[in-house]
């Protein structure tokens, strides 16, 4: 575009700057503090928040959540998003603002009205007891089970988006075509849909899994103390113990965590273009 | 059109501090609670009395401590609301210096146990509070002792304060207290509740929870503040506040002054201001703090609100802030180890 490719570079200055001193720079010296130990600079912190049976047990907890939210938000993703790509226009429009609502509302207050229906007598207990499937209120609140919830209503949407502009830019014959080729329907999403539709599972996938893994409020008020996460674990190190050196060995764990996903992600996206 | 003006005029005073040397500031850093009826019963009175400008900064404990640390060598705050175990850690690293009481007018009226809380006038108490066992009286008949929260009967019916909390190391030194152990390490109080993990409903780390939970009939009995207490009979009316035969235990919010303060003068006026009867009797009858000022006298109503007056206060177990500092990090190992896991 430019002539001289210095104009170019010019204008990036600023905005690069900004990232470098503004985010890059304090990220990097809060960070620093991860690897370094009384002597001088090392993985000690590592090895010592690993060597605990607590932060074990949060590190696989976390991982295992954030699995589990996205896998089951795939699952679903498929479905609604399906159904929404073969509604009319209207109803496309309508479905795509019922999904896209919950995120105008703060997930502080979403994650509130879970207390509520979540709670002894809130409605999902009260519909077990009244159904006969229990007999007395079962404790779910302040549980994995309730984080999980939590998550799912919360990052769902971001896995459904993608999804449908995936989906949309299906060609709309390999359906047909997979079918009157004689595959069945679970084929024709395996074999077809699937492998087509890909990008759109790896980017909403990416940030589904990354989001679960870094919510801070859903775990905070659904799991409490007694059920802690990185993201729990980490305020509580910084605001109690005052422990920064910790602290930001959770933090590069988590943008480890983070980042090693979308690699992996992209790797299986890419790897189906490589073959074809 | 003012509010934006407000606004414009304290980002600038925020960002050219001294710079507006005409105008006296004098920055205060305080916790974030109830900051509309400080304004009226403290700041904007104040103002009006110096002719200065007060800079308000507010957060928790441990982000304005971090702050105060990282700011050392130019400080920007000059008079800081603590607890006394946070004023505590401050002076010991040095961030306070001692608050002139020579220039304190109100010194004489404040409550003995207030006037030096952590030793060499580091600190005066501003307000104090009691902790107690709270339950509803619709569900449980009585709680008597802070062992009952471990009884058959209280089962799944039991929230208590994380040791995160500032009430959590507060009611293991009952429950240590309970079992006839004055250990400050609280091992039987960590391995009774490490027993009975399973049956405790959560370990609460935002008292604010509490009403709610209770009223949903998640929770029946819990461990929280007097300052809590306004908002939990206001939600749960049947909520009743045990007194329990061990006694209960409490603590108190300090002023420090900040060291190198370059407004030191008008530091001592305003932490005399905050201690007079007139501030501490307004912040009283809005239920904000309870007050250190003997000369404060309130009706029944308003003292239920509140942890009120000397003969209250003595009955209260106070945490010393040297325990409570000296054994912070190894009650939350504890913790860690035995009961979060």
């Amino acid at each position: 575009m430019f002539q001289d490719r210095r104009i170019g570079m010019a204008l990036l200055m600023p905005a690069t700057a900004f990232i470098v001193l503004g985010f890059l720079l304090p990220v990097g010296i809060l960070l620093s503090d991860a690897f370094h130990t009384g002597g001088g600079w090392g993985v000690g912190n590592f090895s010592d928040f690993f060597a605990r049976a607590l932060n074990r047990e949060v590190f696989w907890r976390t991982f295992r959540l954030g699995i589990y939210v996205t896998g089951i938000s795939a699952i679903l993703g498929y479905a609604v998003a399906l159904t929404i790509v073969d509604a009319s226009d209207t109803n496309k429009g309508r479905l795509v603002a019922t999904l896209v609502l919950p995120l105008m509302i703060s997930p502080v207050a979403r994650t509130y009205a879970w207390v509520v229906i979540l709670g002894k007598t809130g409605i999902v207990n009260q519909a077990l007891v009244a159904s006969g499937i229990l007999d007395t209120p079962a404790r779910i609140l302040f549980s994995e089970t309730a984080i999980f919830i939590g998550l799912i209503q919360l990052f769902f949407p971001l896995m459904v988006l993608p999804l449908i502009s995936a989906l949309e830019n299906l060609p709309r014959d390999v359906v047909p075509a997979a079918r009157m080729l004689g595959a069945n329907w679970m084929q024709v999403f395996w074999k077809v849909i699937l492998p087509l539709t890909k990008e759109g599972l790896v980017v909403g996938g990416t940030l589904v899994f990354v989001g679960s893994l870094t919510a801070y409020v859903t775990p905070a008020i659904l799991g409490g103390s007694k059920v802690l996460m990185l993201e729990t674990l980490l305020y509580q190190r910084v605001s109690v113990a005052n422990d920064y050196a910790a602290a930001g060995v959770i933090a590069v764990i988590l943008i480890v965590m983070a980042v090693i996903t979308n690699v992996l992600l992209k790797r299986l996206a890419a790897a189906r273009k490589g073959g074809r | 059109m003012t509010p934006k003006f407000l606004l414009a005029a304290s980002v600038l005073a925020l960002s050219t501090g001294a710079a507006l040397a005409q105008d006296k500031t004098l920055t205060i850093s305080v916790y974030g609670v109830s900051q509309d009826a400080y304004k009226e019963a403290l700041y904007a009175p104040f103002e009006a009395k110096c002719g200065c400008k007060l800079i308000i900064e507010t957060g928790n404990s441990s982000e304005r401590l971090a702050k105060l640390e990282a700011n050392a060598a130019a400080p920007v705050v000059d008079v800081i609301a603590f607890s006394d175990a946070n004023a505590l850690e401050a002076a010991h690293k040095g961030l306070t210096q001692p608050i002139n009481i020579a220039g304190l007018s109100n010194l004489a009226k404040v409550y003995d146990f207030a006037r030096d809380p952590i030793g060499g006038n580091m600190a005066i108490g501003y307000t104090f509070y009691g902790t107690s066992i709270v339950y509803d009286s619709a569900v449980v008949s009585g709680v008597d002792s802070w062992l009952d929260l471990f009884s058959d009967k209280l089962k799944g019916q039991v929230a208590l304060p994380n040791i995160s909390t500032t009430q959590g190391p507060l009611a293991m030194f009952m429950i240590e207290k309970a079992l006839g152990s004055d250990d400050p390490n609280f091992a039987k109080a960590v391995d009774l509740v490490a027993k009975h993990r399973d049956d405790i409903v959560t370990f609460y780390e935002k008292g604010g929870q509490i009403p709610q939970l209770m009223q949903q009939g998640e929770i029946s009995v819990s461990v929280i503040g007097r300052f809590g207490w306004g908002n939990l009979a206001k939600t749960v009316p049947t909520a009743r506040w045990a007194n329990p035969k061990e006694g209960q235990t409490g603590g108190m919010n300090v002023l420090a002054v900040v060291k190198g303060t370059k407004n030191a003068d008008l530091a001592t006026e305003f932490v005399d201001y905050w201690l007079s009867t007139e501030v501490q009797q307004k912040l009283a009858e809005g239920l904000v703090d309870s007050p250190v000022n003997k000369d404060v006298t309130v009706s029944a109503e308003i003292a239920d609100g509140l942890s009120y007056g000397e003969d209250l206060a003595r009955t209260i177990h106070f945490l010393p802030a040297q325990v409570m500092l000296a054994n912070r990090d190894a009650w939350l190992e504890a913790w860690n180890a035995k009961i979060a896991q």
